[in-house]
């Protein structure tokens, strides 16, 4: 049964790794963006491949199971992409008010 | 040239008042609609207001720094801030205005500490102001009397120098700690509020940390 989901997840892992040079190709994924997500694929890869490594990991760590280390890690990196894609959304709600801006002036030029 | 820049979203109750008792204060009365979907455009026009529109509503920050630009592109030599829900007392301007020149500062701030005019709600007057000013304080690094008094009036030099970046509520924190950390000569003058409705409340105080949180790590 682990061989199967590894097996599938391996595949997903390569279609993402597709999606990630195909970004990158068009000019959507920076070098930093890049760096992040092919590391974190493959952390991930190796984390399913063989569940031991993070059970070695989580003891060096003093973490009891595996698995909570991975939960732990999870959560830090969902945590961390929310704060950023806030961030973004910030980022363009203040593009959206300058534009609303110079609209309002040009409407009331034109008058 | 002494411009009135009145924010308003969906003020058609109140935006004629406002105006009606405008005149006469000021040189030029400018209302900032912030994509109202009520009749705030036209009856500001119609009572004499030189009314800029908003596509999409950004907020009280970004209507006021909208009316910034407008001042800035005719000229303006002061802005008063005046909000937009007859809460402001026109009265008040004049003699603002005056010990604004007396003092030589570029900037006063209204307060609705100095003085006991003011019909503020008492939950609001004993617990929400004083958490806000703890708050502001962190973030102006300056002890103001009141905090988030929307009652400003701003010299052109001040209008050159700062740039409102905080489109909703967050702007009455930013533009105090942005007039201290450029080191601008301001006021802080007793003006008289009366409240119709509760204004902001303790969920939108959140809200605004939140925004002045986030907005440190957002590169400009």
């Amino acid at each position: 049964m682990i061989i199967i989901f590894q097996i599938l997840f391996a595949s997903f892992v390569l279609y993402v790794f597709g999606s990630i040079a195909k970004k990158r190709k068009q000019g959507m994924l920076g070098v930093k963006g890049l760096l992040f997500w092919v590391l974190f694929w493959l952390g991930a890869l190796t984390v399913v491949l063989w569940p031991e490594a993070l059970s070695r990991l989580a003891d060096v760590f003093g973490i009891g199971r595996g698995v909570d280390l991975a939960i732990y890690i999870s959560m830090a990196v969902v945590f961390f992409l929310l704060f950023r894609l806030h961030i973004k959304i910030e980022c363009v709600g203040r593009d959206i008010t300058t534009l609303t801006r110079e609209i309002a002036l040009l409407k009331h030029n034109e008058k | 040239m002494f411009i009135a820049i009145v924010p308003a979203y969906n003020e058609e109750k109140r935006i004629v008042t406002v105006i009606e008792k405008l005149e006469g204060h000021v040189d030029r009365i400018v209302v900032i609609d912030d994509s109202s979907f009520d009749n705030t455009v036209s009856l500001a026009r119609n009572a004499g207001a030189i009314v800029l529109e908003h596509t999409v509503n950004r907020g009280q920050g970004a209507a006021l720094e909208t009316g910034h630009a407008y001042a800035r592109s005719v000229g303006a030599e002061f802005v008063l801030h005046f909000d937009g829900d007859d809460q402001m007392d026109p009265h008040d301007i004049a003699p603002a205005l005056a010990y604004m020149k007396e003092k030589k500062a570029q900037a006063l701030i209204g307060s609705r500490r100095l003085d006991e005019h003011s019909t503020v709600p008492w939950f609001k007057r004993h617990i929400l102001l004083p958490i806000g000013k703890m708050i502001n304080h962190f973030f102006v690094r300056e002890r103001l009397s009141d905090v988030h008094n929307g009652f400003r009036i701003l010299h052109k030099s001040v209008l050159d120098s700062i740039v409102i970046e905080q489109d909703k509520m967050a702007h009455a924190t930013e533009i105090p700690a942005k007039i201290i950390a450029k080191k601008i000569a301001f006021v802080e003058f007793p003006v008289t509020f009366t409240y119709h409705e509760y204004g902001q409340g303790t969920l939108s105080g959140f809200t605004i940390i939140k925004d002045l949180l986030f907005s440190k790590f957002i590169s400009k």
